[in-house]
């Protein structure tokens, strides 16, 4: 601060503040830019579409005529929408369903595919996504055959032992569970593998050591196993969740294409409900706002799965360590 | 129509939705904007119909007449997805310059012609003469604006296979079947007579079969001329209603919805004896049960009139090329060519000048048993007379089909499908 300063002064504390801070700055910056193709991307296609729904879900809007402002009436309607109600109780049932004891069988499988005793295990492994990898499309005409009502092969069996013949998709349980059986088909295979890969990153010194103490397989899997695979049972529930909360192709197809899923909407699904008004009754306002409700849906069930589910073997993975 | 097609159509329809439950497609289809001028090629149009209506012949007839013409054709799908996709093309999109549309889903876009090319502007008027008036009159706005030209109608008969017909003792010669039934009271009773002599079902389903044919045979439907719903109070309904209940209690029927694959394959099997058939719905047949040629036969409708579907060609507003296609309509539309469409696959024309003619009265259908469709159709329409279509006929209609298929198929108590059937109506038009 006085006259003596000398540039030479300056220049020896500039390094220490010029080369520093400008190295940090890009540090700061670079990752910004390496993300930012995704989230532009997605500003889009993602948040552009879905904030848009909301303002359409606002209208009475005929994609081919007019536009009129009615705020929210739309979500007024919707809840008193027998219909909606009717579709939101099949999403659930059939989410429920197909979730609940498709990762419960990927844990048990899961399990045994990790066992040492276990020969030819990489084919075993393999084959689990088989299902996977087949088309919804594909796996759904071969479940018709299967289930159909006057042709299909499990009726003809039925038959032959001097029972009726079982119509699947009249009622709403049944139908339920041929939806489920499907989805399970198609994912146990996928969150098997998903489960495995996290069980093989478990030390084996773990369990032996857990062992040499007296500990049970019921103990170990509960103490060592599940806490190892907390994190990948979290990600397992919330994308199953995502997944079933949409489901469409599996419906759809099993109803021969009907969007209303039956004759009482029996199975129809949010995703169904969603695209027979917009696209079949040309009301995209009332659809639009069928796909917001949906889109609040499954982010709060979700976001409850996900506390649910990390709080799964907590305590026990605390003892562990 | 038949379950391949249908198959491909849902499955590309489902890629199309995994997008929208997010909104995207919503979005995507109302936001985006552009289309064509006016400019383009004058040769050359774009030209969207679904499938399994033959409209590759018709191009392909077109091609001689006018070579300097270059018509592209894309069959995009069913008539449904036709129908979607010209509405998204409408809400933002690249429009065709010509697109066929199922007579079930006009309504939607007559409410709201201003996407057309009021086809009075470009000559309509000198030929709207040559189409069946009620055919016409249903491509009208209220407001007298034309802006579809009729492609076919779907005259009806009642196919039946003569084998089973002889094996439960009834007639096989289709004028003594015709006077088994002259209304649907004789129709059901005859069924009774099969199913008691043979034990098996005697008709595919109730609601297509009776209740859509039946609830078509008055002078008015869902609507009164007005153009308000009158579908629970209009004693025709109900009637028509009551008679598909009729036929279920009966257990003559199949209990299989139309165009489902155990319908498909149980025609290919011969699990039924006789089904309501417009014209269009002899090539279905024909391509379920190839090898049942010559065990059909076709005879009139309990009745005697009806129609089930037909089509109409639109010119969107916004069309590159509206006079390039309207030239192809007016051409591949008149009666000659229509006769000439019938002639190769089948569908019964709309010009009734054409109902007079012998290649069309003398046309017989080897497959059928060399019936003379052309004359059964022919006679089923012009004994029809016309009613107003709703905007919401379609949904309505389904609402009352569902209700039927409730109780034959799924178990639904038959006392209460009425009310069902009306509550279900008024919630679909309501919201």
């Amino acid at each position: 601060m006085s006259a003596t300063l000398t540039p030479g002064q300056v220049g020896a504390a500039a390094p220490t503040t010029s080369t520093r801070p400008v190295e940090s700055r890009w540090e700061r910056i670079a990752p910004y830019g390496y993300v930012a193709p995704f989230y532009l991307l997605f500003a889009v296609f993602g948040l552009m579409p879905l904030l848009f729904t909301f303002y359409v879900s606002l209208f009475d809007w005929n994609p081919i005529g007019a536009h009129t402002f009615v705020g929210l009436d739309n979500f007024r309607k919707l809840a008193d929408d027998p219909r909606f109600w009717n579709a939101f109780r099949n999403t659930f049932s059939i989410w429920l369903m197909s979730t609940v004891p498709q990762l419960l069988l990927a844990l048990v499988l899961a399990q045994v595919l990790n066992s040492a005793r276990l020969r030819f295990a990489n084919l075993f492994r393999m084959s689990m996504l088989l299902p996977y990898i087949t088309s919804v499309a594909a796996t759904t005409i071969v479940f018709a055959q299967l289930f159909d009502r006057d042709y299909g092969l499990l009726n003809w069996f039925i038959g032959l032992l001097g029972f009726q013949h079982i119509d699947f998709m009249s009622t709403a349980l049944s139908s339920h569970v041929l939806i489920s059986v499907m989805v399970i088909w198609r994912w146990f295979g996928y969150n098997t593998l998903l489960y495995l890969a996290s069980l093989q990153a478990v030390p084996r010194d773990l369990y032996e050591a857990a062992a040499v103490d007296g500990a049970g397989p019921v103990k170990q899997f509960r103490h060592i196993t599940l806490p190892a695979l907390r994190p990948v049972i979290v990600f397992t529930v919330i994308t199953s969740t995502i997944g079933g909360l949409q489901i469409f192709t599996e419906p759809l197809l099993l109803s021969g294409g009907l969007l209303t899923c039956g004759s009482a909407r029996q199975c129809q699904t949010l995703s169904l409900f969603l695209f027979e008004q917009g696209f079949g009754s040309f009301k995209f306002g009332y659809g639009s706002a069928i796909g917001v409700a949906l889109f609040v849906i499954i982010v709060v069930i979700a976001f409850v799965n996900y506390l649910l589910s990390s709080r799964l073997g907590n305590r026990e993975g605390k003892a562990v360590r | 129509m038949n379950a391949l097609p249908q198959l491909s159509m849902t499955r590309r329809r489902a890629l199309a939705l995994s997008a929208a439950v997010g909104g995207t497609a919503l979005a995507s289809t109302a936001c985006s904007s552009g289309g064509s001028g006016g400019s383009g090629d004058p040769n050359t149009f774009d030209f969207w119909s679904f499938t399994g209506i033959g409209q590759k012949d018709d191009v392909a007839a077109y091609k001689k007449l006018a070579p300097e013409v270059n018509v592209k054709l894309t069959e995009v799908g069913s008539s449904t997805e036709t129908a979607q996709a010209l509405t998204t093309a409408l809400a933002g999109g690249k429009v065709p310059d010509l697109c066929l549309i199922q007579a079930t889903e006009l309504p939607k876009f007559i409410e709201n012609a201003g996407n057309f090319v009021d086809l009075g502007t470009l000559g309509a008027d000198d030929l709207e003469g040559d189409y069946l008036d009620w055919v016409i009159s249903q491509a009208k706005t209220s407001d007298d604006v034309l802006i579809g030209i009729p492609t076919d109608v779907g005259g009806m008969g009642v196919a039946y296979r003569t084998d089973f017909f002889a094996a439960a003792g009834l007639p096989t010669d289709r004028t003594e079947v015709g006077k088994l039934w002259p209304t649907w009271d004789d129709f059901i009773a005859t069924g009774q007579k099969y199913t008691t002599a043979t034990g098996k079902p005697f008709m595919d389903n109730a609601n297509t079969t009776v209740f859509l044919q039946a609830v078509s045979q008055g002078a008015e439907q869902y609507y009164d001329d007005e153009g308000q719903p009158v579908y629970d109070t209009n004693p025709a309904v109900r009637e028509s209603f009551d008679l598909a209940l009729k036929a279920i209690a009966a257990k003559v029927t199949a209990r299989l919805g139309t165009f489902t694959d155990g319908w498909t394959a149980a025609l290919g099997k011969g699990d039924f004896a006789a089904m309501s058939a417009p014209s269009w719905m002899l090539g279905s047949i024909r391509s379920a049960a190839p090898d049942s040629k010559g065990k059909w036969d076709v005879a009139v409708i309990p009745g005697g009139s009806g129609n089930w579907g037909g089509s109409y060609l639109v010119i969107p507003a916004r069309a590159a090329n509206p006079k390039a296609a309207w030239n192809y309509v007016k051409t591949m539309q008149s009666p000659e060519q229509q006769l000439q469409h019938f002639l190769t696959s089948g569908s019964l024309p709309t010009t009734p000048s054409n109902y007079e003619k012998p290649e069309l009265t003398g046309y017989t259908d080897p497959f059928f048993g060399n019936a003379p469709t052309g004359q059964i159709f022919t006679q089923s329409v012009l004994g029809l007379k016309a009613f107003k279509v709703g905007p919401n006929t379609g949904e309505i209609s389904t609402a009352f089909l569902d209700a039927l298929t409730g109780v034959e198929q799924d178990g639904a108590p038959a006392d209460a499908a009425w009310d069902t059937a009306v509550k279900n109506a008024k919630t679909a038009i309501g919201a």
